[in-house]
């Protein structure tokens, strides 16, 4: 087994990067949370546009903003704020959900934007000095917290990157990892292939319920999901069926047994592979696995996608050589030599494998060098979940 | 195409993924761009409904220029959607990120088609048609609409936001901000933003163009002094985010 280092948080949980984030409470201050990234080296920035609206979504917008304010990658959190009550609250959940430092900005006290920046880039500055003296111990791989990914799949996600992923997460689940498969509209099709896998009839019952219960909330308005997918993108990649996405999509996580289901955003209580919860939407899922504490993600593509989190490393394996071996710079590890007859699927796997620990280890992504991350707040409009 | 008080040339991210490399090149070209999540996974009305709200914000008239930046295989294609935007405004490009090769080269791409555009469309259109003004209040702002329609000026009143303001081609925004909101911005429109009285405004009251008290007449003269260039408080900031109309969840 390779060896794992990473930085120990007081609450037991482990950080695979030391990042100072700007977590701005009000879209108003995104663009105060992106100026402090552009000027301070090592300080990362999300950006939104909820402007404080409680409505049907506020639940999962408090959820999501918390969660990765509290990120264990997370050395600690510049929080960036109007200064209003429901803006404390979220403040408050964080501080509850675990122990990374929170420093807490508004412009009511700070009196101007002005002064907001300055005082933003002062601690920043200040907070990222503390975070790089900072050394990482050796952890156990419990400590890892593995979200699966998948984005612009193609005909070859099904047959090379997916399943390759599938064992390195097997392996993974095995020495005492958490595994976090996702994305519901992805396993449309082949619930009952990962119900079979469930630890117990409960988790296969919820398994069941939770494709369901996703079903019922897209066709609320009359609309055929099953007409709207595979997207025009898969389709052009080869896919010819949602049920096929689907079956190649749900290999990214192997063959190990599934411990439990996850509400989006929710952190997994113990080690075991999970299903959670998600949009199929890139960075709504990205952004509920930052809120739920994942702390590395893989993520396989067959057109090719630049993205990345602001606190996750994300890792991108092409499914395809054509692509893989044009997009060099987006794609971390190029899994199309299944296809090419080059190499086996557990060759690819073992590759993967040695790539989340080496990523784990401080080894930066792609998606890093480029500074790519995006970030939303998911919103289901009224959607009857 | 009408004129506009503003000559901007807009970087649009036709999708979520491609708001990073979108943000680059407008940094490198002095353009203006927004992050947004939208533009895939989107179903029903939205799929139209988030069309449309593109090709608005391209051929507003405060825009000079637009380059599409797509990634590739998103619900909304780039190639389409700049096809669209052309009829418009003819001065329109389109970049795709998954047809480049990769990152880098896609920037690389993008800065010279902006700059391309620039070029071929150097001039700022000059106002000669009325200043169309949006007015954005929870309440009743009869009073100040008779006022500046004496002036002049065409008015546009909204509780819905500025979102929409923009779809109805304000050339800018009088902004009577919420009590229990901070003043706000939109890219490519100017907001002027007046305070209430509360105590949360009264905290920051220098980030306000205009006060609680301010007269119709100081109203209307900061209209003026901002459509012929004076940046708005907001403008200086780059604050305040695009939001896009959407009615149904993401898949």
């Amino acid at each position: 087994m390779k060896e794992l280092r990473a930085f120990a948080r007081a609450d037991g949980r482990w950080g695979f990067r030391n990042h100072v984030l700007l977590l701005p409470l009000h879209q108003v201050l995104s663009n105060v949370s992106r100026e402090v990234e552009d000027l301070v080296t090592g300080a990362v920035a999300v950006s939104h546009d909820w402007a404080g609206e409680v409505d049907s979504d506020f639940e999962r917008i408090s959820k999501v903003l918390s969660g990765i304010g509290n990120n264990p990658n997370n050395f600690a959190t510049i929080v960036l704020m109007i200064g209003t009550q429901i803006e404390n609250e979220i403040v408050e959940r964080s501080r509850t959900q675990g122990s990374v430092p929170l420093h807490v900005l508004s412009l009511k006290h700070e009196g101007s934007m002005s002064n907001l920046r300055s005082r933003a880039i002062e601690i920043a500055t200040k907070l990222v000095g503390q975070s790089v003296k900072e050394k990482r111990d050796i952890a156990p791989m419990s400590a890892i917290v593995l979200g699966l990914e998948c984005g612009g799949s193609d005909a070859y996600s099904g047959i090379t990157a997916n399943p390759a992923l599938g064992i390195a997460s097997d392996q993974l689940v095995a020495q005492g990892a958490t595994s976090i498969l996702a994305e519901t509209m992805e396993i449309l099709g082949s619930e009952h292939l990962l119900a079979a896998r469930a630890i117990n009839p409960t988790v296969a019952q919820q398994i069941i319920d939770v494709v369901a219960r996703y079903e019922k909330s897209i066709s609320y308005e009359g609309i055929d999901i099953r007409g709207a997918q595979p997207s025009r993108g898969n389709i052009e990649g080869g896919l010819s069926t949602l049920e096929e996405k689907s079956l190649g999509a749900a290999k990214k996580a192997g063959s190990a047994q599934f411990t439990g289901v996850l509400e989006f955003a929710d952190v997994a209580p113990t080690p075991g592979l999970y299903f959670m919860d998600t949009p199929g939407h890139d960075i709504e899922q990205l952004s509920g696995f930052a809120a739920a504490g994942v702390n590395i993600t893989v993520f396989t593509t067959g057109r090719g996608t630049p993205t990345g989190s602001a606190v996750i490393p994300t890792i991108k394996v092409a499914t395809n050589s054509e692509m893989g071996n044009v997009l060099t710079d987006l794609i971390d590890l190029n899994a199309g030599t299944i296809a090419d007859g080059l190499q086996t699927l557990e060759e690819v796997g073992a590759l993967i494998y040695d790539e989340i620990i080496r990523v784990a280890n401080g080894e930066l992504t792609k998606a890093e060098i480029n500074g790519q991350h995006e970030f939303n707040l998911s919103r289901l409009y009224g959607s009857t979940l | 195409m009408k004129a506009g008080i503003r000559s901007h040339q807009l970087i649009l991210p036709s999708v979520v993924c491609s708001t990073h490399v979108s943000r680059r090149i407008a940094q490198e070209v002095g353009g203006v761009t927004f992050a947004h999540q939208h533009g895939c996974a989107i179903i029903g009305v939205d799929v139209a409904g988030i069309d449309n709200f593109f090709i608005d914000l391209a051929s507003h008239p405060n825009v000079a220029s637009v380059l599409v930046v797509a990634l590739g295989c998103e619900t909304i294609q780039g190639n389409e959607l700049a096809e669209k935007i052309v009829t418009r405004n003819p001065a329109t490009k389109y970049l795709v990120i998954q047809e480049s090769a990769g990152v880098d080269d896609a920037v690389s791409k993008g800065v010279v088609a902006a700059n391309s555009l620039a070029s071929r469309f150097p001039e700022p259109r000059h106002a000669e048609d009325p200043i169309v003004v949006g007015i954005s209040s929870q309440g009743n702002a009869g009073e100040l609409v008779a006022f500046l329609q004496a002036e002049g000026l065409h008015t546009v009143e909204s509780s819905e936001g500025f979102s929409a303001l923009m779809s109805a081609k304000v050339h800018l925004i009088v902004s009577f901000t919420d009590s229990m909101q901070p003043p706000t911005g939109f890219p490519l429109i100017p907001v002027i933003n007046i305070a209430s009285d509360s105590e949360l405004h009264l905290a920051f009251s220098q980030e306000f163009d205009l006060s609680h008290d301010a007269s119709h007449q100081e109203i209307a003269a900061k209209i003026s002094t901002v459509a012929r260039g004076e940046q708005t408080k907001s403008e200086a900031n780059s604050s305040g985010e695009i939001v896009a109309p959407r009615l149904v969840r993401s898949v």
